[in-house]
């Protein structure tokens, strides 16, 4: 196993994603490999300190809470009548929780609504095709 | 849900039913009660995803809209401060990929709680701020949601709208330019060390 490759698998492991001979194949070579071994406990201390730092809680500017009040004051109360955009927005989201997504490869998803969009749509110019068809025969019928 | 942060957060009480209720009729007062409770968090979130004050306060001030006007549609099954931090990961997520980053000098904000601010082998909470201040966004962003806040890289994907693999990619590189960054910081500070304990020997 070369260092590059091992590099990959350091990151895998520290993800949980090496299955067990996997494991076992990395461990022979930290046992053999300074430079690797180093890399692993050097990545391990940086995680222990992004875990550490996301334990803090940090403070907003003096006032945050009172321009945020101010902020929502201008809002319409949440259960009211809202403008149709946002509405629709909430409807349309809703919608997406509802029917969720489809996985496609590499990685992306796409919304089970749109899908059905696509399918109304790619329907409705069938059937005005085959409408305009049928009127252009009985046009061409020889009366 | 795996954040792994949010237990600290997970342990306040949440707001009462009859709290909920009066905020979400649009009584102002009852909901600056939860602005204030919540404050510390989503401005944490939005600091480590943005990286600087100023897009961090406007980011956490569109979570709290965003609670606002989602209040009727909050379910009990879950605690309020995790759909709370949800809010205030997908408003984040969204600012960045909306605004332009501000350039803005890195500094580490206050902190809530008096606490030491060692994040342990020598690393200083300034040290890793300025580090992760200086991570491009692409590399910051899916680092901070992995590494600080324990999101699988599926959800990550689908917040970054970002293929799996490339994901997974910025991650590492996000983990190893750290490293770099934290290693030599930690070089420069034991040399500095030295030459004061050369210049006190002499």
């Amino acid at each position: 196993m070369d260092c590059s490759y091992s590099r990959e698998r350091i990151n895998k492991f520290i993800d949980g994603e090496l299955g067990y001979l996997e494991v076992a194949e990395l461990q022979g070579h930290l046992s053999f490999c300074a430079d690797c071994s180093a890399e692993l406990a050097q990545m391990s201390e940086v995680r222990g300190a992004l875990a550490a730092w996301g334990r803090l809680e940090l403070a907003p500017s003096p006032g945050f809470a009172e321009r945020v009040t101010a902020a929502v004051e201008l809002e319409p109360a949440p259960g009211a009548a809202r403008p149709f955009g946002r509405a629709v927005d909430d409807a349309l989201g809703r919608l997406d929780e509802t029917l969720g997504c489809i996985p496609l490869p590499g990685g992306h998803t796409i919304p089970v609504k749109n899908v059905i969009g696509w399918g109304l749509a790619a329907a409705a110019v069938v059937i005005g095709l085959e409408r305009r068809h049928l009127r252009r025969s009985r046009e061409l019928e020889p009366s | 849900m795996a954040a792994s942060n949010l237990h600290k957060w997970a342990t306040l009480p949440d707001p009462s039913p009859a709290e909920l209720a009066r905020a979400a009729e649009g009584d102002a007062q009852a909901f600056t009660l939860i602005v204030e409770r919540y404050q510390g968090m989503v401005y944490s979130v939005a600091f480590n995803v943005l990286g600087n004050h100023t897009d961090a306060e406007d980011a956490a001030q569109e979570a709290f809209l965003r609670c606002y006007r989602k209040l009727p549609q909050f379910r009990s099954e879950a605690t309020f401060s995790t759909w709370l931090f949800r809010l205030a990961l997908s408003a984040s997520v969204d600012y960045q990929r909306r605004e332009r980053r501000r350039p803005e000098p890195v500094d580490v904000p206050d902190l809530v709680d008096e606490g030491s601010p060692d994040l342990g082998d020598g690393v200083t909470a300034a040290t890793l701020a300025a580090a992760l201040h200086d991570l491009p966004d692409d590399y910051r962003v899916p680092t901070v949601l992995r590494d600080i806040y324990g999101l699988p890289y599926q959800e990550i994907a689908e917040a970054t709208s970002r293929p799996l693999g490339t994901v997974k990619v910025m991650v590492h590189r996000g983990r190893a330019s750290l490293r770099l960054r934290l290693r030599a910081e930690g070089a420069r500070s034991a040399a500095a060390h030295a030459g004061a304990g050369k210049r006190g020997a002499a």
